[in-house]
């Protein structure tokens, strides 16, 4: 039974990347049961839920990095049985290779499309300008802030032309400062003209990023874990974090998670 | 009967030289590492000529041990000290610097503490430095206990000019039963031999387990619970313990400030401190001031008693000395190639399994430390046919060729084995996530993500690789009626002279090659070293604030 619910008009938006029933069991213990969730084009999905709760378990499934227990994951319709870069994810502790250049880097996305050489600079290029690196191509990574390497590291996955984005926890090595700069530009980086992508999943612990990025969040909790609760924000970008409504939407988060927690 | 009986106390004996040898370098590098970071004197000469040591391979020290242990000090004595000096030279040097770099990197704030707490010289040993170079010497324990068994096989038993000197042990009973071609014997001692290494390997094994364990400062495996052992060598031990605990009760209590003595005063303790601290800069110094004093006389004694016949003499074998180390550095560059590409496919292949991983682990651990001199005959006998069928008259390479790989390729296995289970979690799932195919991970990611492994693995098997040549190029009668003999090359003419007691030319080749190692350590080792250092570190690939 779901708290707070208010049901997506999935026909309209349609459903880009779907968990059907999904259960995961790690040994003997069951981590999460029965996860039916989807994300909808152009939508940024979030799931959240205490520390330990299968968060990122879960997230790794729906890329399918783990194979699922019990029920399924569906890519357009397809059954994901294995990783693909059809769906990226975007790692907590930051990942960029030290000895490449922030333009080999991403250069690397592109690698499984075997496309011409130049032709893969010209697009890890236009990557980079649009995750605002422009001048910092011939970089190395240690070169660069934190910041700047996750914006590496998006690029990366952008390149690889992906449908779907798996973002875990991706702001929780930043200071908040760049955090901010960063939340703010990013639903114009990801659903830009030229990008493939169509739906996003964010893990997160902090509510009010939560609340400024998402469409859709997800609650998880529990022991094995369940969706709790799924709440639709509705508020219009850019989300103004002084805004009531936003104070509204963190206080409905908090709720939920805090009656699960006593439960 | 007695010959089995025989067979087991030799593999025993030589065994017990192996634990006495490590546990030699392990105590005297706890004392040289403490003195190192007090007195920097001493730190400058004692790293610079481990540097120096470390890259110049065991045969090298060869005639220098049979000069100064068996023409010199001579007798059983002799022979025994010289075959553990071989053994003490191809162990000491890793398990040195090991401890050396452990001692410089305890971290400040554990110092601090001990500062602290007052503890004096034995106690900031004890509670402090030495389990902090426990991981450090575990990770040492298997790769020296290997290279002593490789050595221990050929220094028990070895000739110069017509004399041959042996000492009791598995290597020399070995060499006794294949001359006496009683290969029924043979077998049975490998067997013995295979078993006793085995179950040392094991004991290793655990032993560096439970370090880790225990004394990493980040490790995830959990640390065995050993009380009940514990009793039991308590118990078993408690005579020999008491009296020892006496003494030092009776140390403790007059020299440290304990509950119910009279606290001594903050000057007091500084001055102390202070002395301690005096004590081991001069010592440091007057150990460094002796070994270079002993360094520059030897080398100047030597020089003059050479007379000009024998300069000349020396000079004129010059250009062959040069010449066959050019046929023995092929010889290497063959070698490490085939142990690097043997070893990055196999490691990589091995490391995503398992229960693959941890059976290729084991039987590579046993099979490295199972010394190759002693099977070699063996194989050699029962592969000879076919190999000779196949290869003609490259036939002598080919074996020379895999000896030298037998003996060596696990460093570069391990090493590389390490490297790729250092590649971050998230790193395997990238590559997964951008479908990158086999070649373009090994490419991209793992051969640069494990360079720095690969340098470290590459420069222990290109030296040990000449341990494997010295063996390989010259062995009469290795079986019945045949012998290994290549035409050209270095490790053939030390062994060669040395056996025809040329000890003087068999120096000067040594001394030449030497020069190559550390010139060839200093121009390419280092700079490699250096540069993977510096770019490709791939746990600097992820970032965490």
């Amino acid at each position: 039974m779901l708290l707070y619910e208010k049901i997506i008009k999935g026909g309209k938006v349609g459903r880009v990347l779907e968990a059907v029933d999904v259960g995961f069991t790690y040994g003997k213990r069951e981590i999460f049961e029965k996860i039916s969730m989807s994300v909808g084009n152009g939508r940024i999905v979030a799931i959240v839920g205490p520390s330990g709760v299968g968060k990122s378990t879960l997230l790794r499934v729906l890329g399918g990095f783990l194979r699922p227990d019990e029920g399924k994951v569906l890519l357009m319709g397809k059954k994901v049985v294995r990783p693909t870069p059809k769906i990226m994810l975007i790692h907590q502790s930051i990942v960029t290779f030290p000895w490449m250049t922030a333009l080999e880097n991403v250069m690397l996305g592109l690698k499984y499309r075997k496309l011409p050489k130049e032709l893969c600079k010209t697009i890890a290029r236009q990557m980079l300008e649009m995750v605002g690196l422009e001048g910092f191509e011939d970089f190395y990574p240690k070169e660069l802030s934190g910041g700047m390497r996750q914006r590496i590291a998006i690029a990366r996955a952008l390149a690889a032309d992906p449908l779907v984005l798996l973002m875990d926890e991706p702001f929780a090595h930043l200071d908040e400062l760049t955090a901010e700069a960063l939340r703010r530009e990013l639903y114009k980086i990801l659903f830009n003209v030229n990008s493939t992508l169509k739906g996003v999943i964010l893990v997160s612990h902090n509510l009010s990023e939560v609340v400024e990025l998402s469409d859709v969040v997800y609650v998880l909790n529990g022991r094995p874990a369940t969706i709790v609760a799924k709440i639709e924000i509705e508020m219009e970008r850019p989300r103004n974090p002084r805004d009531q409504k936003f104070y509204y939407y963190i206080d409905v988060l908090n709720d939920t998670l805090l009656y699960k927690g006593e439960g | 009967m007695d010959l089995i009986l025989t067979i087991i106390l030799a593999s025993l004996v030589s065994t017990a030289r192996v634990f006495v040898v490590i546990g030699l370098s392990i105590l005297t590098g706890w004392g040289f590492g403490y003195i190192s970071i007090k007195s920097k004197v001493f730190e400058n000469v004692y790293v610079a000529l481990n540097e120096v040591f470390e890259s110049v391979p065991v045969i090298a020290f060869f005639p220098v041990v049979l000069i100064l242990f068996v023409n010199r000090i001579g007798g059983f004595v002799g022979v025994e000290l010289a075959s553990d000096f071989l053994v003490f030279t191809a162990v000491v040097w890793n398990i040195w610097i090991g401890i050396y770099q452990a001692f410089k990197t305890v971290p400040i704030s554990m110092i601090e503490e001990i500062e602290n707490l007052r503890y004096g010289f034995l106690n900031k040993l004890k509670y402090l430095y030495i389990p902090f170079s426990m991981p450090r010497i575990a990770a040492n324990l298997i790769p020296s206990f290997s290279d002593a068994f490789f050595y221990i096989m050929v220094s028990e038993v070895f000739t110069i000019g017509s004399t041959s000197y042996s000492t009791f042990g598995i290597g020399s009973l070995i060499v006794k039963l294949v001359r006496l071609g009683m290969w029924n014997y043979v077998s049975y001692a490998l067997l013995i031999l295979g078993v006793i290494i085995g179950g040392s390997v094991y004991l290793l094994r655990e032993f560096s387990t439970y370090a880790i364990a225990r004394y990493s400062l980040e490790s995830d495996i959990p640390i065995p619970r050993t009380k009940q052992i514990q009793r039991y060598v308590a118990k078993f031990y408690s005579p020999i313990i008491k009296p020892t605990k006496r003494i030092r009760y009776y140390f403790a209590s007059k020299y440290t400030p304990v509950r119910g003595r009279k606290e001594r005063g903050d000057y007091d303790y500084y001055s102390k401190k202070e002395i301690e601290q005096r004590i081991l800069k001069v010592l440091g110094s007057i150990i460094a001031f002796l070994i270079l004093g002993i360094i520059i006389y030897s080398s100047f004694s030597l020089l003059t008693s050479i007379t000009y016949a024998e300069w000349k003499y020396i000079f004129s074998n010059t250009l062959e000395i040069v010449y066959a180390l050019a046929y023995d550095y092929a010889r290497v560059a063959v070698i490490a190639v085939l142990s690097f590409l043997v070893a990055l496919f196999a490691s990589y292949s091995i490391v995503n399994h398992k229960k693959v991983e941890a059976l290729v682990i084991s039987l590579i651990q046993m099979l490295a430390a199972y010394p190759a001199p002693a099977y070699f005959p063996i194989l050699f006998a029962v592969t000879y046919g076919i190999v000779y069928r196949f290869s003609g008259t490259l036939t002598t390479e080919f074996f020379v060729i895999l000896l030298g790989f037998l003996s060596t390729f696990y460093y570069i296995f391990y090493n590389i084995w390490v490297g790729i289970k250092a590649i971050p979690k998230e790193i395997w799932e990238l590559m997964d996530n951008l479908g990158m195919n086999y070649f373009q991970r090994i490419r991209y990611v793992v051969l640069p993500g494990t360079l720095p492994y690969i340098i470290t693995g590459l420069t222990s098997t290109i030296n040990s690789a000449w341990g494997g040549l010295m063996i390989a190029e010259y062995w009469p009668n290795i079986v019945e009626g045949k012998s290994l003999e290549v035409s050209h090359g270095l490790m053939k003419l030390l062994d060669l002279w040395t056996y025809q007691g040329n000890l003087m030319l068999a120096s000067w080749a040594s001394f030449i090659f030497s020069l190559f190692v550390i010139v060839f350590s200093v121009v390419f080792t280092r700079n490699m070293m250096n540069l993977s250092k510096e770019k490709y570190v791939i746990e600097e690939g992820i970032y965490a604030a």
